[in-house]
């Protein structure tokens, strides 16, 4: 309320000037606001911001990667908004079969946030769907789609139908298994797993550097952030004191994770559950860069040619969340010979691969179609190598590839150069 | 269905539409199952643009318009075919794009077919020595903006839209953007088109700088709201990138010491691209932490292009107002308009104590403007239920104005909300038009303004309906708006 009082304080005048009736049914309209258009019972969605956003003309729509990739007014985050305040007052019915396509809508987005950027409240539409997605939990109403991902995680503590940690010695990864007295503890993404290369490079730099680390893939589990973009909160929070014990365990001083979706899960999201992780949590990045200015780290070959012309793809946790568009840069920079060019949207306002979020789970054609966008866009560069600093991102962008695409296109993961450095 | 929970606003004179399916095979047939839809959540994400009273439809759970089917088209060969296709069945197509209208232009009010522009999104060529960019309509504007500015040019067309609306949007409604005083009206940018018409003809009007060729047939296209044809891509024009800006900002005693100053900038052939008054109310609503602005009048300037012409055009523009009374407010003035012009919260917060609210932008010469300006002011205050009342100015000629007027009232208990507004709008049309004003300035007409037609354009609106009949016959493009008006009934209150 006070809030509202400073910012319409211009208001003052036009109040006192007022005929008395119309000042009786405007003030009655002020306290009533409330009542009027927020529902009865308890809710956890966040209609305040629901209603701010329903009733925004769209101002973040240009930006907006599903709608990008959609073309359709459907995918609009002011229409997502209105579906959220809709399915939560009732007024369409989430409880019945033939409103389920409603119900997908608020897991239709990548969490890129980008949004939030343009937002004149200051909020990203996901923060505002989550909240719409805690009450449809809480009515059993969580699609398929999203029980198939608990129920892996449940199974296999991992992401995948399977323990994806299992698979280091067939894919040649080193584990190294803490003796509790760890300086680092090197924090493998179950994405990342996909991409042995990048673990095997990532191992490789931290001991060029001399780093004493663990890698302890024997009890490694996943950080739980699908589970806390479902919003199975209980699920999350197992995870999350999982997880707790298992660092706490190595005595690191500092966690180090190649998946940008892990750091901003043990940190923020941890936080906001009631989790403090009480060691440092940062990517990769930051900490080879760290790394680098310490004189540790040093690149001094030049990569060979096929690798010469890079064009860098931020991921967006790396940017928009953990605030972070110099690191990568910073590494880069000290590749002999590197030529690296720079897409059109990049660094904070980089668009999304669109493997973050649950749209990949609810639409996986729209996340596809989102990868493809951003493809299209680090091509104009002309360069063919695509680098990033993210599993969620490689996997993306190579699925936006097209079939020409891929014999041209490689997408690397930024140690994956660095090795080649060295 | 959701949709019976939904009361819908427009729901008079819908078109029957006797066998649904067979419609969308065809429609399927022309442009992909992936690219028609007729169901509920498609439907009712199409049931608005961004009419402000269907803000407060939307927060009461009430739908504006219902359309029957959307389609996506992506060529504009598909088009021509539905176009067609409707004309057979009789169906109406609404075109559609970002849905940033302010006049229910793009709402389907009787149903059938939105035609939504989205895929046509590609920017296909920027010719630097012709200093134009070619473009598909329906390309975001801020993203044919950014694009621009990152190749290093402007499109120097930047309405309080530009995030929300697209190209095609803008040339049919006539669009004007907050930096027109430099870099001109849509209708000034557009140099070359690609439209389909009515009955599914398409027509390409070729872009060159200027031509002699009889009547500028092109013109009758941009404004035409979509419904006279629906355009596919344009060729508009494009500027360097301002080398620099100059950043100016003067308060005045009185409304008209502020319009008198901009009146003689204009006079000397001075062009600031962007020039905006605001009256006292607004000057403290918007400014209210500028010391030297109180109880003021504010003025914003920015002057920007080649360094050499800025600084000229500065210092002509600070003389100016200097002799007419003005106090220097430096730059922090300019500075809160670029970081506030986009952050639009009054959409949000009005509905929600059940206000009415509009921006009227009404278009008027120099001479009588002020006295004009007071008289609309006094009018509308008397109307029950107004509770504010204040404008400023945002576009300027040489030769006149474009006035904003922003209303917002409470209705009262024996008024609904859609006569309250129509009541709001009779009264300030009236002493508009009673002035020799325009009651539009770059909105457009719409549902929300065409019963004021026949005022606006006298017997010349025969002639402009005689060309919607020749172009359309059987009013399959866009109906009820422009030439015929849902809303007689409001006329009366």
């Amino acid at each position: 309320m006070g809030e509202i009082l400073k910012k319409y304080k211009w208001m003052g005048p036009i109040i006192d000037a007022m005929d008395r009736d119309v000042k009786r049914l405007f003030m009655k309209n002020f306290r009533m606001r409330d009542k009027n258009f927020f529902p009865e019972g308890e809710y956890k969605a966040d209609i305040k911001n629901l209603v701010n956003c329903m009733l925004c003309p769209n101002m973040c729509r240009f930006d907006c990667g599903t709608l990008q990739a959609e073309q359709k007014e459907t995918m609009s985050p002011a229409y997502k908004a209105r579906i959220g305040y809709y399915l939560t007052i009732g007024k369409i019915d989430p409880s019945k079969e033939e409103n389920k396509a409603f119900i997908d809508l608020m897991y239709k987005c990548s969490n890129e946030e980008s949004c939030k950027i343009w937002c004149p409240f200051e909020f990203s539409v996901v923060s505002l769907l989550e909240t719409v997605r805690d009450d449809l939990n809480d009515k059993g109403l969580m699609p398929d789609y999203c029980k198939e991902q608990i129920d892996k995680l449940k199974k296999t503590n991992t992401i995948e139908d399977h323990n994806i940690y299992e698979t280091y010695k067939e894919k040649g990864i080193e584990n190294i298994e803490t003796d509790g007295n760890d300086e680092v503890y090197y924090y493998i993404g179950c994405e990342s797993m996909k991409f042995p290369e990048v673990v095997k490079a990532n191992i490789e730099l931290l001991k060029k550097a001399g780093v004493r680390f663990s890698t302890n893939l024997e009890t490694k589990v996943c950080c739980g952030g699908p589970a806390f973009n479902i919003r199975d909160l209980e699920t999350a929070k197992d995870f999350a004191n999982r997880n707790k014990d298992l660092i706490e365990k190595t005595g690191a001083n500092v966690v180090v994770s190649d998946c940008p979706g892990c750091v901003v899960t043990l940190t923020s999201r941890y936080q906001k559950a009631g989790i403090e992780i009480g060691t440092k949590v940062i990517h990769i990045v930051e900490y080879i860069k760290q790394l680098i200015d310490e004189g540790k780290l040093k690149f001094e070959k030049n990569v060979s040619d096929e690798f010469s012309k890079i064009t860098i793809h931020d991921p967006c946790l790396i940017a928009r969340n953990l605030n972070d568009t110099t690191s990568i840069r910073a590494i880069l920079n000290k590749i002999p010979g590197l030529e690296i060019s720079e897409p059109m949207y990049n660094k904070d306002s980089v668009h999304c691969c669109g493997w973050s979020g649950t749209a990949h789970w609810a639409d996986r054609s729209l996340a596809i179609k989102e990868a493809k966008n951003r493809v299209n866009e680090l091509k104009e560069t002309g360069s063919n190598v695509f680098l990033s600093a993210c599993p969620l991102c490689e996997l993306g962008l190579a699925y936006g590839l097209s079939e020409g695409d891929k014999e041209n296109i490689k997408i690397i993961d930024i140690a994956e150069l660095l090795i080649k450095a060295l | 269905m959701n949709i019976e929970n939904f009361e819908l606003i427009y729901k008079d004179n819908r078109v029957i539409i006797e066998n649904k399916p067979k419609i969308k095979e065809k429609l399927s047939k022309i442009v992909g199952n992936a690219n028609v839809s007729d169901n509920e959540i498609d439907i009712m994400a199409y049931n608005k643009d961004t009419t402000l009273l269907a803000f407060n439809w939307t927060l009461e759970g009430k739908l504006t318009a219902l359309p029957d089917f959307i389609v996506w088209p992506e060529t504009p060969e598909q088009i021509s075919s539905i176009l067609k296709l409707a004309n057979e069945e009789g169906i109406p197509v609404i075109p559609f794009s970002e849905g940033s209208g302010a006049v229910g232009g793009a709402i389907a009010i009787y149903g059938g077919i939105i035609l939504d522009m989205k895929k046509f999104n590609k920017i296909l060529e920027i010719n630097d020595k012709d200093l134009t960019v070619t473009v598909e309509a329906g390309t975001n504007g801020m993203n044919l903006e950014r694009y621009l500015n990152a190749k290093g040019y402007t499109g120097g067309h930047i309405p309080q839209s530009l995030y929300t609306s697209s190209v095609g949007g803008w040339i049919a409604h006539r669009a004007a953007g907050q930096f027109s005083s430099k870099y001109g009206k849509i209708e000034d940018i557009v140099m070359g088109m690609e439209l389909v018409l009515p009955q599914g003809d398409i027509i390409k009007f070729k872009t060159i700088a200027r031509a002699s060729t009889g009547p500028q047939l092109d013109k009758l296209f941009i404004g035409n709201e979509g419904t006279l044809g629906i355009v596919t891509k344009a060729t508009l024009k494009i500027w360097p990138f301002p080398e620099k800006r100059a950043l100016i900002s003067y308060a005045f005693t009185t409304f008209e010491d502020s319009l008198e100053a901009t009146r003689q900038i204009l006079r000397q052939q001075i062009y600031p691209a962007v020039i905006r008054i605001y009256d006292a109310d607004e000057t403290y609503r918007h400014f209210g932490h500028i010391e030297n602005a109180k109880n003021k009048v504010m003025v914003v300037f920015v002057c920007e292009g080649v360094k050499k012409l800025v600084d000229l055009e500065a210092i002509i523009t600070r003389e100016t107002c200097e002799k007419n009374n003005g106090i220097d407010c430096g730059e922090e003035p300019v500075n809160h308009w670029f970081e506030t012009r986009f952050r639009v919260t009054e959409t949000s917060f009005a509905p929600t104590l059940k206000m009415v609210a509009d921006t009227i932008e009404i278009g008027f010469l120099w001479d009588n403007a002020a006295n004009m300006y007071h008289s609309v002011l006094e009018t509308t205050k008397k109307v029950k239920g107004v509770i504010m009342m204040t404008a400023h100015i945002s576009h300027f000629y040489p030769n006149g104005i474009g006035f904003y007027f922003t209303f917002a009232g409470i209705p009262p208990e024996e008024k609904t909300d859609l006569e309250f507004y129509q009541e709001v709008w009779n009264t300030v049309v009236k002493v508009v038009e009673d002035a020799g004003g325009s009651f539009s300035h770059h909105h457009g007409v719409g549902i929300t303004r065409s019963h004021w037609m026949p005022v606006e354009w006298g017997k010349a609106f025969e002639t402009l309906k005689s060309i919607k009949k020749l172009l359309d016959p059987n009013n399959i493009l866009n109906p009820g708006k422009i030439y015929e008006s849902p809303w007689d009934e409001g006329m009366e209150s």
